[in-house]
């Protein structure tokens, strides 16, 4: 009786062995499946378009690769951007993204699969991240078994912190770049677990893929060495570390400089200088290894001593003569700001007024990772219990980055992976500690009679009982958590609103796609668009004008310039837009419908930035500021702030506009409060089109006059006397 | 566009040689409406006509100004004969020495020749786009659109007239002005000219109307209409607009305000317009080069579906917008078929919105894949392109592609074309075998990968693991079945114990005993196979195997209880029921042994 209970027959009468690669190849597929279907919410509620800002810039370019080929790509030179300078695009992206869906786009369209190339670029996003759920699943395998790669690979899946940047739509580079880095970083823990040259190659390769693709590849060339570092410090450098780290850095390195924009970096800038400092130390260490074999005794000693003054002595010197001459960069304003959280708020304006540059809120933590701050500790825990090569690598990647998610909200999506990884080494190992338990105590349980002394035993498995039950809730919760997070969140276009009427029906604001294509169909093929560089690569890729600045903020100078004529009064202003030979002038206004970040919410960056250069010396930001130090619009609002071209465009007009039942004419929903100039009067810009909910506003900039060449006032403007 | 105008001229000019005007032809009386009230002029004429020759005449002509000509879109006629419409045939000719003007030459029915010496009317309808001129050709938002129109006054003919009058229809009370040339009169919106006495042929008198038209002023300047047939049922329409407003252009700045809160404000804009689809239309959609255009909606009537477009912003003069329609109509509607010959019958151009005007056409029909000699019938000129292929999902040979062009295209050339093909049927399995074939070919090849051992060193760990684990499940197998076997004695022997039958207990045992004898020496020649393999499973085993033949002395001790002690009454029912117990418990035990041994063993 007992032997046939034991012996159940099995699932579709497989192996045990069998079944197991059912169980996690099954896993596995739902796992990838749920991760490409989750992040489909965008396209089910509005449509298959491409999300933000970033985004349309890659399309473009991919638009641009799939029609002219490679050559013509990598030698473009977009006169649509930056006017009058252009921009190389060839020479200032990382080509990993467009690329990738070009190949795919030709492979399809080479076995007659014509998708368009744009829903190949709205799903490649989720497509990545099916891979990168296999690719945490081999990871985690290797660090611990397959029970935690399950586990980390469920947790990838719907993990917000990672979801928030790989929806369908969200084109951008980190779409693939998270793959990329969790292949390399698996490719590399195989390499140091094997010491094959082969794995070592493939992680250069795969670093390569990384590297072509997201300029966070340098956290990657960083974390590596780091490792070695730390594996040379504990005692634990062996000839397979040394083969793995020699030939991932000489490959990498060379690989990683045929990407145009990176260059010469990887052995000029501050930033790749680790790496070759660990290279170096690998070759001392390897040799005095070798030495060790040869000579013995003090003979030792004294060479030892002789090597590493000799080689610490012309290392200091080259690098300072090498730093002072300038060939090896300083770190650039964004590492700094990694570095000290507060740098870039004190000197780059530009960087600061990125949202997603600025620190990490507690509140975000658990937001996008939930119960994987708890379990992140358990898994540190487990993987410090079993230190191995691999476990140190996994837990420098954590503690790093976890401290640069908190510097930086958009780091949050390096944090993520980990997050799962470890997440998935301590709930798997909770799990099966509890499980057997309970699995032991509930097998006795039918049998008849419970001695005395097994009383203890069967409270351990209650208790098992009680806490895997507890896990399991949390799990679940996890799992409802990111749903709906990503639903609520992370699944908007930001390029269509939505909000709910009264009666609980979707109202669509459709209001930027109105005006870009209104710039696209009516008027001049070589119109210049002046607008603020947020909007720059939405105008160049759905309105097709050539735009002054754009997201790719390269040169804070010209940036500055557009800030000035922003916050400047008309006149000064005019002159500023001649000089850039502007045309139009768009401004994003949401006072109507409350959209709260539109442009007179950005005004004080563009104060900041405009008064941030030589040129725009005499823009202070405190003139922007009511009396009582307050950034107001209505009647208390700064003399210079109500005579400034933002302000002017923004409200022109809009007094006269009842916004919103019980208030009075001209009142602003996003800042609540009614407006201080109702009757604005522009003079050096025409309306040339404002769309339905007022959301995007396009000005006219007037010709010079007939007589004088110069524009005159047509009547005072009326603040003159205020 | 070129292209078109070389196949008029070739058509006029093979046509040219023996039309000339024939005098004995008189209109009798011509009553003319030209309706000016939307952006089209569209004229319909009510024409006496009289043979006064001495023979039958086959055909007449009729005539435009040198103004009008390059703007006529369509032109028809029909002839009223014992109050039935007969439709005639019309076709553009030219004439020697009139090379300004333009004639259409109207056949009547061979049947029917218009007789000497008798009379018949004749309708002739014609539209001509382009022909009204915004004046102030640019207005600012708040301005009303006005619209001049220069005309005849007199009805144009190659033929004497005897009497014309001729009324312009403009839709509206605010005329700013019209050409006083008597006699006129002017009635709620329309300036009639005439009633005229006898005019010579080619009569002409310039009139202007100048007045106020707010209708949309929408031209298409480029259509791209893509049919795809598919024969799973399914024809899929695409149209490829590039539209435009050709009214008076908006001066100055455009306000929203404005636009927003005053109902005379940008009154000649255009903010929606409505499309007709077919009934059966299904899964409509209506984007641009960024995305899907989410102003738009759609009503389910009786006879067709009707969608309510609005452009992504309102279409003031001389703005224009590009958007993409598309939409299925089922195949059985319009596809007709007799054994592997087929018809497809459908609208060449069809509604985009009312009055239109198409500059600009492209007709592309791509018939199924393996289509075969294609047929074309049009129902008005229009110029084929070089036929081509179409690749997408699944071809491999590519789909069979039509290209026609028209241009200056009106509502009015709204009718079917006729596509004759052949199409063997054997081509509908086409496609689902190339989905078989692929997926066949993937199966296939993932089970030569998994089946197959491609690695160059032989690796003795794991093929003997696999041994081991093949063994092993067959070991547990006979384990099993061996369990059962207990199973079953356990149920015999306490069937004997109510029933205290011995000889039908004993034929049972044998049975059992037969069974067990089998499991036992299946399990002994695998366990002296496994000793090769592994020592230490053998040893676990062989522990099995002792714990397991306790199990047996114990089962046998029962038997003897029940057997010689039981049914022989040697033993007190107190006494008996104590040793039974004590065997249960100890069998109990073992069996709890052989369970946590066999867990061991996995």
């Amino acid at each position: 009786m007992g032997s046939s209970t034991l012996y159940k027959p099995l699932l579709f009468g497989m192996s045990s062995e069998k079944q197991e690669s059912f169980l996690k190849m099954s896993i596995l597929t739902t796992a990838a499946i749920l991760s490409f279907a989750t992040r489909l919410f965008s396209v089910l509620r509005f449509e298959s378009v491409i999300h933000e800002f970033d985004p349309y810039f890659n399309y473009r370019t991919t638009q641009y690769l799939a029609e002219e080929g490679f050559y013509k790509f990598h030698n473009w030179f977009d006169d649509r951007a930056w006017y009058p300078l252009g921009r190389i695009i060839g020479g200032t992206i990382y080509p990993g993204l467009m690329i990738t869906s070009t190949v795919l786009y030709n492979i399809l369209h080479f076995i007659n699969i014509t998708l368009e190339i744009r829903n190949i670029c709205v799903f490649l996003a989720p497509l990545f991240s099916s891979f990168t759920t296999i690719v945490t699943f081999l990871l985690t395998k290797e660090l611990k078994d397959t029970r935690a790669g399950l586990f980390a690979a469920a947790m990838i899946a719907i993990v917000p912190g990672y979801i928030s940047r790989s929806v369908a739509g969200s084109y951008d580079n980190e779409a693939i770049a998270i793959f990329c880095m969790l292949l390399t970083y698996y490719a590399w823990i195989k390499s140091v677990k094997t010491g094959s040259i082969l794995w070592s190659a493939f992680t250069a390769l795969a670093y390569f893929y990384m590297v072509s693709s997201w300029g966070g590849y340098v956290f990657l060339i960083n974390l590596i060495p780091m490792h070695v570092f730390v594996l040379m410090v504990t005692g634990r450098f062996s000839h397979r570390i040394y083969v793995a780290y020699s030939t991932v850095y000489c490959i990498g390195t060379i690989l990683s400089m045929q990407i145009s924009f990176v260059g010469f970096q990887p052995v000029q800038t501050s930033e790749h200088m680790m790496a070759l400092g660990v290279f170096g130390l690998c070759q001392i260490l390897g040799g005095i290894n070798y030495m060790r074999t040869k000579v013995v005794g003090d003979d030792f000693q004294t060479l030892f001593q002789f090597i590493i003054y000799l080689i610490g002595g012309v290392v200091i010197a080259v690098g300072t003569l090498l730093t002072v001459t300038g060939k090896i960069a300083p770190w650039t304003g964004r590492f700094y700001t990694l570095l000290d959280p507060s740098y870039a708020k004190n000197h780059i304006p530009i960087i600061a007024s990125v949202s997603e540059h600025q620190p990490t809120s507690w509140s975000s933590f658990y937001f996008d990772l939930h119960i994987q701050v708890f379990l992140f500790p358990v898994g540190l825990y487990f993987c410090f219990s079993k230190l191995t090569d691999a476990n140190i690598f996994v837990i420098l990647y954590g503690v790093t980055s976890i401290y640069f998610a908190g510097v930086m909200v958009r780091l949050m999506l390096v944090l993520a992976p980990v997050m799962c990884v470890l997440s998935g080494i301590g709930a798997s190992s909770m799990l099966s500690t509890y499980m057997t338990q309970y699995l032991e105590g509930s097998s006795k349980v039918p049998e008849k009679k419970i001695k005395k002394n097994e009383t203890s035993k069967s409270m351990k498995s209650e208790i098992a009982a009680v806490f895997v039950s507890m896990l399991t809730f949390m799990l679940i919760s996890y799992v409802f958590h990111c749903t709906w997070v990503t639903s609520e969140a992370y699944s908007s276009p930001s390029i269509v609103l939505s909000a709910r009427s009264h009666d609980g029906s979707q109202v669509i604001f459709d209001d930027f796609r109105e005006a870009y294509y209104w710039l696209r169909m009516n008027t001049a093929e070589d119109a210049r668009v002046m607008s603020w560089w947020d909007y720059g690569y939405q105008i160049t890729a759905m309105a097709n004008r050539t735009i002054l600045v754009d997201n790719n903020t390269w040169n804070n100078t010209h940036i500055s310039r557009v800030g000035q004529a922003m916050s400047s009064g008309e006149d000064e202003a005019y002159e500023i837009m001649r000089e850039l030979d502007v045309n139009y002038v768009l401004v994003i206004f949401g006072g109507v419908v409350g959209y709260s970040s539109d442009d007179i919410n950005k005004f004080l960056w563009m104060v900041r930035i405009g008064g941030s250069t030589e040129k725009g010396n005499h823009i202070k930001e405190g003139d922007y500021y009511s009396p009582s130090g307050e950034f107001r619009v209505d009647k208390e609002g700064s003399k210079k702030l109500k005579n400034s071209l933002m302000y002017k465009m923004c409200y022109y007009r809009f007094g006269e506009v009842f916004s919103e039942g019980g208030k009075p004419a001209g009142y602003d929903r996003v800042r609540n409060a009614e407006i201080g100039v109702k009757n604005v009067t522009l003079h050096v810009v025409d309306e040339a089109y404002t769309t339905e909910h007022w959301l995007v506003r396009i000005y006219r900039v007037k010709d010079y006059d007939n007589r004088g060449g110069k524009m005159k006032a047509n009547k005072l403007p009326i603040y003159d006397q205020l | 566009m070129f292209l078109l105008r070389l196949f008029m001229v070739a058509i006029t000019i093979s046509a040219t040689y023996s039309i000339e005007i024939n005098p004995k032809i008189l209109i009798n009386n011509v009553e003319c409406l030209v309706d000016l009230s939307t952006q089209l002029v569209k004229g319909e004429c009510r024409i006496s006509l009289e043979n006064n020759d001495d023979k039958p005449v086959n055909s007449i002509l009729y005539a435009f100004e040198p103004s009008y000509k390059n703007h006529i879109a369509f032109v028809s006629a029909h002839q009223i004969y014992e109050s039935n419409r007969l439709g005639l045939h019309v076709k553009p000719v030219a004439l020697l020495g009139h090379g300004d003007k333009q004639f259409y030459q109207i056949d009547f029915n061979a049947t029917r020749p218009l007789r000497l010496k008798s009379r018949t009317p004749i309708v002739i309808e014609y539209v001509l786009t382009n022909a009204l001129y915004p004046h102030p050709e640019e207005i600012t938002q708040k301005d009303r659109q006005l619209m001049m129109f220069n005309g005849n006054a007199y009805f144009y003919s190659p033929y004497k007239t005897l009497k014309s009058s001729i009324k312009f229809q403009t839709g509206t009370r605010r005329i700013e002005d019209y050409t006083i040339f008597n006699p006129v009169s002017l009635s709620s919106g329309d300036v009639i000219y005439g009633p005229y006495g006898s005019l010579e042929s080619f009569a002409y008198s310039k009139v202007s109307i100048h007045y106020d038209n707010n209708t949309p002023f929408l031209k298409v300047t480029k259509l791209i209409r893509t049919i795809e047939l598919s024969h799973w049922g399914n024809v899929a329409v695409t149209e490829v607009v590039d539209l435009a407003h050709h009214g008076a252009k908006l001066k100055g700045s455009f306000s929203r305000y404005d636009y927003q809160r005053e109902t005379n404000s940008g009154v000649s804009s255009v903010k929606s317009f409505k499309m007709y689809l077919p009934a059966s239309a299904t899964s409509v959609y209506y984007r641009d080069v960024i995305g899907n255009i989410s102003t738009s909606n759609q009503r389910t009537l009786l006879d067709s579906v009707e969608l309510d477009i609005r452009p992504r912003f309102p279409l003031f003069g001389g703005w224009k917008t590009h958007y993409t329609i598309g939409y299925n109509v089922p195949a059985y509607e319009y596809l007709y078929n007799s054994g592997e010959d087929y018809l497809l019958k459908m609208r060449l151009i069809d509604h985009l919105y009312d009055n239109m005007i198409i500059e600009d056409v492209t007709v592309v029909i791509i018939l199924p894949e393996g289509s075969s000699d294609l047929n074309l019938k049009t129902p008005h000129p229009s110029v084929r392109l070089p036929d081509g292929l179409h690749y997408t999902y699944l071809d491999t040979i590519g789909r069979p592609t039509i290209k026609l062009k028209m241009s200056n295209v009106v509502e009015s050339h709204i009718s079917d074309f006729e596509l004759k093909y052949k199409f063997p049927k054997a081509f509908m399995f086409h496609e689902p075998l190339i989905v078989i074939i692929a997926i066949y070919i993937l199966f296939i090849t993932v089970i030569i990968w998994v089946r197959l051992d491609f690695s160059i060193a032989k690796d003795v760990h794991s093929e003997t693991r696999q041994r081991i684990s093949g063994i092993m499940s067959a070991i547990m197998y006979h384990i099993e079945r061996r369990a059962n076997v207990y199973n079953s004695w356990d149920e015999a022997l306490n069937k004997l114990k109510h029933t205290k039958d011995v000889n039908s207990y004993n034929t049972t045992v044998k049975q059992i005993q037969a069974d067990y004898k089998n499991e036992s020496n299946g399990i002994n020649e695998l366990a002296a196979k496994l000793k090769t393999e592994s020592v230490e499973l053998t040893d676990k085993l062989n522990d099995v195997q002792k714990t397991e033949k306790l199990l047996k002395e114990l089962y046998g001790q029962t038997q003897a209880l029940y057997t010689e002690k039981l049914i022989a009454g040697k033993v007190g029912r107190n006494q008996f029921v104590e040793l039974d117990s004590g065997l249960k418990r100890k069998k109990e035990e073992c069996q709890e042994r052989i369970t946590q041994l066999l867990k061991s063993l996995n």
